[in-house]
């Protein structure tokens, strides 16, 4: 069995947080969360079919930027992780390097996907003008 | 190879005309005869070719995986599968999808424009309640047929007293559910003339798959015309006519006597019920039972006598033991109101 | 490719130790993991034991509702048919959707989990064995209520999905009962088998599975299992308040009393959408194992696949409202779903080319289970097309509640689900009994089913679009649906004897088939590690592990852990024994010490079962006797068989490795399940408190102006008392821990006084301002809260009398105090729940 002596300096396991790798998700269920109440209770309580969506579509354009903007600082930090050493993928050796590298990995994969389906949510202001 | 291509081609002429045939039908989506289900239905067209690409490029490319047509990569190059494959590719074509369908909705949604013709529906179980609202402010109770000009625009309040239903005419558009306690709303706008059927999407009980309606498009002079007819009150028969009209007027007084006036109206007669479906002009409508029997005497007479078998759960209760003859004079009495 | 190992690791002894030694090892392993024999059997709680009961009658479940599917194909085969009566129909299609959803495609990728999870994990057993064994037997005792209630006639009629108002007042009968009790009972045994893969997958690894190399198997039952925690609870949320209104004529889906049956299809579908991926997710997992052993090489993209497995957990949450797309809500919220409905297209695709991409990239062998993950894929990715379809809101108010969707899911969950399983029946064999199956019947089934599934659903998808609704018992000639439905029946039986061949194959005696060679087709993972047939102790020392494929790429891997090189390879004290390690690189924590074989779980499950199926006949005095033994039984369980205070404190583990065999608080396994366990009956609470407002928005007045209370005074009392019970508790925990006895015993007692005069306050709230639970929704939505709290805090006094008795009894002692550690995590979760409880019903009318 070969064996490399790790040189590098990955953070413990203690001072991994396995919370970052679904800070971006999150970010986009609340975000869709608050679109979809925005509007429904507007909908319900003050348009009635026909009224105006217009400040829901700038409350939805302001969740977006918001949104966006957390899951590009979560993004950037798991590609920090990700571009940590000088090790690449796949990130598949037992060392605490490739395990940080990873989980930056899988966070930067996370936060792409969520920002495609937070872009997506907010694609609904371009089409809807009225609470029909 | 070019044979063989030879070959194909009437193969795949036919499999078309055969897919386009087997598309047609009085309750076909795919056969529109309203602007909205031609929309959707033109958008199943394009999302169908677009699946069956995807689905053969798919499935090209995990054969030649497999069979090493492309010749064998490195995990670098593999991981572009991914990246193209799995990610890029998906995300612009559903990004795409996502704008052209959503565009789409606006207008499927768009309410009718003041002053256009406005019916109520009430889906009861298992049966439709119809009111057309006519243009002076009044209102004309009918039941288990709908009637439209084609090329106006129609809206229709949508609801029900007991279960949820789902008002469905599938040549003219998609449905909409009628849900207790709320009121939905719908548009259609009918294109061209003909019969299409309605029917009950929402599982609702025992005879949900029988809540069923003829949908006629008229020329919206021949509409004017149907809806004036359908305003005005029974006919009233010939007191002193021959056999025919004697019958007629048995069944007109076995009507009252057996207790269907408890449940439906007859406008002009002392039938006033209002639980069960007007039956002012029963005789002049397409179908029985909600859109299941012919409009015959037979139908009619099982109809009455055998309700609980024609239609599971009913809440009609069958008239079986009627005296014989009673149910013929009851048919031809109800036959009469054209 | 030689793995790097993290400097530290240790290697396994140099040398085997001796023969002899080898033996007794063995022997006392053997001894420690023994299955009673006799009738005594049935008591087992071995994972493996338990797994193939659990997965056996999932497949006999899977059996009974394909026969309820070629009863429904031999009715629609003709139109006009009367092989069924409308009534008979409607049962038979309900227990259909609901057999194959909640008793066989939940159960069995759980059951299947609880085989192979600790085998993949290199772990002897579940850490809570038990556990397994109570939820199977609750899954057996629902399933067998539900689906015998056929036979009687008195089956739930209303669709799996069960719509209110239809099922509330339109169809009296037990039938609906039975559903919403019986279905809750089994939903609760999934939740506790979650709990189970959840705390499997994170605590009990083996040492050096950092969380990069876990398999792929595990990652999607980890996001399965997490998503069982959220989505379960606002199911059983609904099926409480749908059960109150058929009960009690609580009004929560009676319009003209305030309901409204639209909250029934939120939370039903909250629940509804997810299930469908928690279905998905472990197959597919499955298929993830598969490929890469027979593409010979590693998986290509294992981080897109995590990608993928957490995405698709999230967005599946994003869904629900795609099926309620025809019901009236304002296009702009349509337009949101359809938009999560598209988006969760992609990560379905990412998992699709990492399985091309590895199978490009590496040599791919032919083989029975890889013909049916090949064909599974070329089946679900049609699912999946027409899934992008009917996300588009427009399309789908034309397919909606027609075949379309009936052949779309099919598609979906026999593509993705089915054939995955079969492929997983072939490709596991022989780790059930050391025997393979056979390859040449494995190919004839396929074919059949192929095929028969192709003629069945394929069709469909244009009579949908022909207009025929779905769920209908018959259907008129000439609407050019006639021989569409003839050639799916024709399609349906070919299907059927595909699938009866497979059961054949199964359960064909195989006494004179050879044994399968050891890890018969030369996978990498942990599972296959064990000798043909395999021993019930699991693994026979457990390994520290450097790769993801640690059978290919670690030398001697098999030679060093069959003769014990590796850790806990011995059974010094004949009790049953597996690693706890640390949740992101199992480092070594804990030895923990498992139960054996017992009866308890079997009886609990009996007595609450008896609950639920008492209370199905509103046979209510009955059917309490029955939960206050139940609540007995589980209490001797957890009085003799958790928190044991171990003879000494630490043990060797092998390698020069000592750790301790007792930990408490985050460091327990007890703490990380009563965290998850809380997690989802907050959420089934978050769901209650969904209904308030979900009410508040869709009425002009809510609370109504005829609303009496619930006034602030008794709500505000309650909660302060209920706080004040939760910082008692606090610090009884540390009086236990400085051993401070007296202040511990005066501390929960008061706690106790002060919950029950909490849960009475919050209970006087409602009750002296007059509200009528059976007026308005107000009045009963109001109780609800209160009840729902007021019982969490009786279940806390409940465990603050336990912890006292096991002070007062020496089973808890200042440093043994996993009880109080849980017991106040429990009570953390009671204070929130209390805060937001009555900050709702007493704070909200005011800002209103």
């Amino acid at each position: 069995m070969t064996k490399r002596i790790s040189t590098e300096d990955a953070p413990h396991e203690k001072r991994e947080n396995l919370w970052l790798l679904i800070v971006s998700p999150t970010i986009w269920a609340v975000h869709f969360l608050f679109s979809y109440i925005t509007a429904a209770v507007w909908c319900a309580k003050v348009g009635s079919p026909g009224g105006s969506l217009q400040p829901v579509r700038w409350a939805i354009a302001i969740y977006t930027v918001i949104a966006l903007i957390g899951i590009t600082f979560n993004g950037l930090s798991g590609l920090r992780r990700h571009n940590f050493g000088t090790e690449s993928l796949p990130h598949d050796f037992d060392t605490p390097g490739d395990r940080h590298r990873f989980l930056g990995f899988a966070t930067v994969l996370l936060a792409g996907l969520s920002a495609v389906a937070t872009l997506f949510a907010a694609a609904v202001v371009f089409y809807f003008f009225d609470c029909r | 190879m070019s044979g063989k291509r030879f070959i194909e081609c009437p193969v795949i002429v036919f499999a078309v005309a055969l897919v386009l045939a087997g598309c047609t039908g009085p309750q076909s989506s795919l056969d529109p005869a309203g602007r909205e289900a031609e929309r959707i239905a033109g958008l199943f067209w394009w999302m169908a070719g677009g699946a069956v690409v995807v689905w053969a490029l798919v499935v090209w490319l995990a054969w030649s995986a497999m069979h090493g047509r492309v010749s064998r990569h490195t995990e670098r190059q593999a991981r572009l599968y991914v990246i193209g494959g799995g990610v890029l590719f998906p995300t612009l074509v559903l990004a795409g999808l996502l704008a052209y369908g959503l565009g789409m909705m606006p207008a499927l949604l768009e309410p009718a424009p003041p002053g256009s013709l406005k019916i109520s529906v009430s889906g009861e179980q298992w049966w439709w309640r119809v009111r057309y609202h006519t243009a002076d402010g009044g209102e004309v109770e009918l039941a288990n047929e709908i009637r439209l000009p084609v090329g106006e625009p129609a809206s229709f309040e949508l609801e029900s007293p007991d279960v949820i239903h789902s008002f469905w005419i599938p040549s003219l558009a998609g449905k909409m559910d009628m849900i207790p306690g709320r009121r939905t709303r719908l548009v259609l706008h009918p294109t061209r003339t003909g019969t299409f059927r309605g029917q009950c999407a929402e599982f609702c009980g025992d005879s949900h798959a029988l809540m069923a309606f003829p949908v006629v498009v008229m020329e919206k002079d021949a509409f004017a015309a149907w809806l004036t007819a359908q305003r005005a009150p029974a006919a009233t028969p010939q007191a002193d006519a021959g056999p025919e009209a004697r019958r007629v007027n048995r069944g007109r007084d076995a009507f009252l006597e057996h207790g269907c006036s408890a449940c439906h109206t007859v406008r002009g007669t002392l039938a006033r019920g209002a639980i069960g479906p007007d039956l002012t002009h029963v005789g002049g409508r397409l179908t029985l039972g909600a859109g299941i029997l012919p409009n015959d005497h037979p139908s009619f007479v099982r109809w009455i006598a055998e309700t609980d078998r024609v239609k599971p759960g009913v809440l009609m209760p069958h008239y079986r033991m009627l005296p014989s003859g009673e149910h013929d004079a009851l048919a031809a009495y109800l036959e009469s109101l054209q | 490719m030689s793995p790097v190992t993290h400097h530290d690791d240790p290697d396994p002894l140099p040398h085997a130790p001796t023969p002899e030694l080898q033996r007794a090892q063995e022997e006392r392993l053997r001894e420690a993991w023994r299955s009673p024999s006799g009738w005594r059997y049935w008591s087992d709680v071995n994972n493996t034991i338990v797994g193939i009961w659990y997965t056996a009658v999932a497949f006999l479940f899977f059996l009974f509702g394909g026969v309820l599917a070629l009863m429904i194909r031999l009715q629609l085969a003709v139109p006009g048919n009367d092989f069924l009566s409308a009534d008979r129909y409607n049962q038979v299609f309900t227990v259909h959707g609901s057999v194959m959803m909640f008793l066989f495609a939940i159960p069995v990728f759980e059951s299947i989990a609880v085989i192979f999870l600790p085998q993949m994990l290199g772990a002897r057993d579940l850490p809570f064995p038990r556990l397994s064994a109570f939820g199977f037997w609750c899954f057996v005792l629902g399933g067998i209520f539900l689906s015998g209630s056929l036979l009687f006639d008195a089956a739930p009629r209303g669709g799996w999905f069960m719509y209110p108002p239809l099922t509330s007042t339109y169809q009296p009968g037990v039938g609906a009962d039975m559903w919403l009790l019986g279905f809750s009972f089994i939903e609760v045994a999934a939740i506790a088998a979650a709990v189970e893969l959840i705390v499997g997958t994170l605590k009990c690894r083996p040492p050096g599975m950092r969380i990069n190399l876990i398999p792929l198997y595990c990652w999607y039952v980890l996001v399965a299992a997490a998503m069982v925690l959220f989505a379960f609870p606002p199911l059983i949320a609904g099926s409480m308040l749908l059960e109150l209104e058929r009960a009690f004529q609580w009004p929560f889906f009676d319009p003209a009393r305030g309901g409204d049956p639209l909250l029934w299809q939120h939370l039903f579908w909250l629940f509804g959408h997810p299930e469908v991926y928690i279905i998905f997710l472990p197959s597919i997992a499955i298929i993830a194992m598969i490929v890469p052993t027979f593409a010979r090489r590693p998986i290509v993209g294992y981080g897109w696949i995590v990608l993928a497995a957490v995405g698709t957990g999230f967005l599946s949450f994003g869904l629900w409202v795609h099926h309620m797309f025809t019901t009236g809500l304002p296009g702009v919220s349509l337009a949101l779903f359809s938009a999560a409905s598209e988006a969760v297209a992609i990560p379905t695709g990412v998992q699709i080319f990492c399985f091309v991409a590895t199978i490009a990239a590496g040599r791919l062998t032919h083989s029975v289970p890889m013909l049916y993950t090949l064909g599974g894929l070329a089946t679900f990715i049609i699912g999946g097309l027409t899934g992008v379809m009917v996300a588009l809101a427009s399309f789908d108010f034309q397919a909606h509640d027609t075949f379309f969707v009936v052949a779309h899911l099919h598609y979906v969950l026999i593509g993705g689900s089915v054939f995955p399983i079969i492929a997983g029946c072939y490709y596991f064999f022989p780790l059930i009994n050391g025997k393979k199956l056979s390859d040449k019947l494995g190919k004839i089934a396929f074919w059949f089913l192929f095929t028969g599934f192709n003629a069945t659903f394929l069709p469909m998808h244009l009579t949908g679009l022909r207009g025929m609704p779905r769920r209908v018992f018959t259907y008129p000639e000439g609407l050019g649906f006639d021989a569409l439905n003839l050639l799916s029946t024709v399609g349906a039986f070919v299907l059927a004897i595909g699938v009866g061949i497979v059961a054949w194959d199964i359960v064909r005696p195989k006494k004179k088939q050879p044994l399968s060679e050891r890890n018969p087709w030369n996978a990498g993972t942990l599972e296959w590690l064990p000798r043909m047939p395999q021993e019930n102790w699991g693994v026979r020392s457990i390994p520290e592990i450097d790769s993801r494929y640690p059978l290919w790429d670690q030398p001697n891997l098999v030679r060093d852990v069959d003769q014990g090189r590796f850790y806990l390879p011995d059974a010094e004290e004949g009790k049953r024994e597996t690693l706890v390690t640390s949740p992101i690189d199992a480092e070594p924590v804990q030895i923990l010490r498992l139960p054996g074989p017992s009866f308890v779980p079997a009886l609990a499950a009996i007595t609450l079962g008896g609950f639920f199926i008492l209370g199905t006949f509103y046979l209510w005095k009955a059917a309490v006797v029955s939960l206050v033994i139940a609540l007995g039984t589980i209490l001797h369980w957890l009085w003799t068989t958790t928190a044991v205070i171990p003879e000494k404190a630490e043990k060797s583990a092998g390698l020069g490795l000592t750790l301790p065999l007792y930990s408490s608080g985050a460091k327990s396994v007890g703490w990380w399940a009563m965290l998850i366990t809380m997690l989802a009956v907050f959420t089934a609470f978050v769901s209650l408190v969904f209904a308030y407002f979900f009410y508040w928005t869709i009425h002009e007045d809510f609370p109504p102006a005829s609303a009496t209370g619930p006034g602030v005074f008794w709500p505000a009392l309650g909660a302060a008392l209920l706080l004040g019970a939760w910082a008692l508790t606090l610090l009884a925990r540390r009086c236990n821990r400085v051993d401070n006895a007296p202040a511990f015993y005066a501390f929960l007692t008061v706690a106790i006084v002060g919950s029950l005069a909490g849960a009475a306050a919050l209970l006087a709230g409602p009750w002296r301002t007059g509200l009528d639970p059976t007026r308005h929704v107000y009045d009963a939505t109001v109780w609800l809260l209160a009840i729902w709290t007021a019982l969490h805090a009786v279940v806390g006094v409940i465990m603050q009398g336990y912890c006292m008795a096991r002070r007062a009894a020496g089973r808890m002692t200042g440093r043994h105090d996993i009880d109080i550690h849980n017991v106040t995590l429990f009570w953390h979760f009671v204070a929130i729940t209390t805060v937001i409880a009555a900050g709702t019903i007493a704070g909200f009318p005011l800002v209103k």
